[in-house]
């Protein structure tokens, strides 16, 4: 592998890293805060992309209008699926919690042949990010330098927000203890609600960035959620530094597994997960269960 | 005398009555209606189903009204063996039509086999359908690998191309084109060297890991068998690099259909020589402008998919068999399909008694861009036909 080649794929293993990151961080934070396994966040992926493409493309507005729309829309959903639905769910068991988040996988996948059909859409880059920017020995696509940029300042933006606000005290200690921070007269419910809205907002923001990537079809949902359980849990489930780290190795060792042993695509994420697992079965920076 | 003629007047009204209490006939038919396939899948099913309509409109079949029970494979070859189970078993279909992925077509196939009942395969195009997994049921309205490697391979050549990337999706369909291609190129292109290989698999959105490989093999051209939306993908990640601008893309894969000009618009890039089974601005026979017509007013645009004139083509295909074997029954149907010729909308086709592939064709030509147009259209669209 020359040099160029090497610089290339590294470079390509970071862009799709933050692109993973930035999707998978909100199913992260979901799990870590309310320990609700989401099967529906890659539909919310797609709905933000889908979202995107009605708002960007039909309607016109520009590239970023259309993210925030993205975001905006899936706030507003996934808070009124948390507070009509899901919230009822707490202290059922976790099949029941799975059995629900399928079951919106499906009732979604419905809406959104209902509101798009199954036709092919496709999202033009942003202007100035179309482009290329030439390094001499080495080109390198502009949106994948973009992607490159927005998942550090969203992990950052994460970070700040959960451990150096009151607010994020107040998330933190939601997972801790419940019962007692809501005797302390925290409004549990609605710190509930709040991340869950944000959790699935970031999906939306995913999907809305990968959208001039890629070709938008129904079902993209699909390998995107495999593989943001993969990043989040060998990252350490419910630990934000420990996804970014995941979605890190993801991105790496796709693409370079990718180019050097093409035969071995299929399983490549799949096998990262098995090695993790064998030598930290709880995941690169999670915590062993202690209770 | 006047019993004869009381019997006479009895066997009337008793063909009369049993005409009408004939139960219907039953077409099943599977397509991919959700997930990925169903941009394909849904119009496919639309022409099908256009094709029904017409036919009971003009009462039926045999006299009899036709009934089409519809299923989705979800583009997943043990679903598509185990629906298909239950349309023969449960619903009692007469024939089943359809499957879209090569993989599919290869399982439909295998339960057609087993089950002894007629399915066409309208979409995939597999080789081994119709060769080495070849049996008394099976028959195949839609091109195949051999066929498009074969137009590929001689695109190759005419572009006078030296030195070629070779990309395939790493399933199937992928893996029976690229023999395909291989078995023509000395007859068309004896001095091009195909020097990189490279295979995606099914389904991918990422292409990074590829577009860098192509792009510093030095190829003049590529042969890509990478339909859809992973055409798409790659052309959005490929296209910042300025990767269009020097290679020749010759595609299998139907990218120069209509579907993927009209939502790619001023995103389609240069250099792209492609194929499609049906264009809704360019047809070959007299018949196509009624058809597309028809298809306009039931899919309520003016630019129709080219996927349901393949399912419109099985059903017709369905209809003239029975007609010819006045039977329903699979043995009778299948000797009927041998050698059959019918016309359709892209021109008389006729089913090979021996190998039971249609000799449909496909259009092809470079994308060009049009002054008047928001979207690239093929031109000119050549009609290639095998002999």
């Amino acid at each position: 592998m020359t040099l160029t080649m090497f610089t290339l794929n590294a470079f390509y293993g970071l862009a799709l890293a933050m692109n993973m990151f930035i999707i998978a961080s909100g199913l992260n934070l979901i799990f870590g805060v309310l320990r609700v396994i989401n099967f529906a966040h890659g539909m919310f992926y797609m709905f933000g992309a889908y979202i995107t493409f009605t708002v960007a493309k039909s309607w016109g507005a520009p590239f970023f209008v259309g993210v925030l729309a993205a975001a905006a829309a899936l706030g507003v959903i996934a808070f009124a699926i948390e507070r009509l639905l899901l919230r009822h769910l707490y202290d059922k068991e976790h099949l029941m919690q799975l059995l629900f988040t399928f079951a919106l996988v499906l009732l979604m996948s419905d809406a959104a042949k209902m509101i798009w059909g199954t036709d092919q859409y496709s999202v033009g880059y942003p202007p100035g990010l179309g482009g290329a920017v030439n390094l001499g020995f080495v080109a390198l696509p502009q949106y994948q330098l973009f992607l490159c940029a927005v998942g550090p300042l969203i992990a950052v933006a994460m970070w700040l927000l959960v451990d150096r606000t009151r607010w994020g005290r107040v998330v933190r200690a939601a997972t801790q203890d419940r019962e007692m921070l809501s005797a302390l007269g925290v409004n549990v419910p609605m710190v509930y609600a709040a991340v869950f809205t944000i959790g699935s907002a970031l999906a939306g923001v995913g999907g809305a960035l990968a959208a001039p990537r890629i070709a938008l079809v129904p079902g993209m949902d699909a390998t995107v959620i495999n593989e943001c359980f993969i990043i989040v849990i060998i990252g350490g489930l419910g630990n934000l530094w420990g996804s970014f780290l995941g979605a890190l190795a993801f991105g790496f060792v796709v693409q370079f597994g990718t180019v050097l042993a093409p035969n071995w695509q299929d399983v490549l994420p799949y096998l990262l997960m098995l090695v993790v697992l064998l030598i930290r079965p709880w995941g690169l920076l999670g915590r062993p269960e202690t209770n | 005398m006047k019993y004869s003629v009381i019997l006479a007047a009895l066997g009337v009204l008793g063909a009369g009555s049993a005409v009408a209490q004939q139960p219907p006939i039953k077409i099943g038919v599977l397509y991919p209606l959700t997930g990925g396939g169903a941009v394909y899948g849904v119009p496919a099913l639309a022409g099908h189903q256009l094709a029904i309509e017409e036919l009971n409109a003009k009462g039926g079949i045999m006299g009899r009204k036709i009934e089409s029970i519809e299923r989705d494979d979800k583009l997943n070859p043990a679903t598509a063996s185990s629906t298909m189970k239950e349309l023969i078993t449960k619903d009692k279909v007469d024939i089943v039509l359809g499957g879209l992925a090569s993989s599919v077509g290869l399982a439909m196939s295998e339960v057609s086999k087993q089950e002894k009942v007629v399915y066409i395969s309208t979409v995939p195009k597999s080789i081994q359908i119709t060769t080495d997994k070849l049996h008394k049921y099976v028959f195949r309205t839609s091109a195949n690998t051999d066929q498009e490697g074969d137009t590929m391979a001689m695109l190759a050549g005419r572009n006078k191309l030296g030195k070629i990337c070779h990309l395939e999706l790493d399933y199937a369909y992928g893996n029976d084109l690229e023999v395909g291609i291989l078995k023509a190129m000395p007859k068309y292109a004896p001095d091009a060297k195909i020097v990189l290989t490279l295979k995606p698999k099914l389904g991918a959105t990422d292409f990074n890991p590829f577009i860098p490989q192509v792009m510093a093999a030095g190829c003049d051209g590529v042969l890509s068998g990478l339909w859809g939306p992973h055409f798409v993908s790659w052309v959005k990640q490929a296209a910042p690099l300025g990767f269009f601008n020097k290679i020749k893309w010759i595609s299998g894969g139907e990218v120069g259909s209509h579907e993927i000009a009209g939502e790619l618009k001023g995103e389609y890039p240069d250099n792209v020589i492609s194929n499609t089974y049906e264009l809704w601005y360019h047809g070959n026979d007299p018949s196509h402008a009624a058809f597309q017509a028809k298809l306009a007013k039931k899919l309520n645009t003016q630019e129709t998919p080219q996927w349901a004139a393949l399912g419109y083509i099985g059903v017709m295909y369905t209809a003239a068999a029975m007609e010819k074997a006045k039977s329903t029954e699979a043995d009778k149907v299948a000797e009927a399909l041998e050698g059959l010729s019918i016309g359709t909308p892209v021109g008389k086709l006729t089913i090979d008694a021996k190998t039971h592939q249609a000799n449909i064709g496909q259009f092809w030509g470079p994308m060009v861009k049009k002054p008047d147009r928001a979207y690239r259209m093929m031109e000119p669209a050549e009609y290639i036909q095998p002999k």
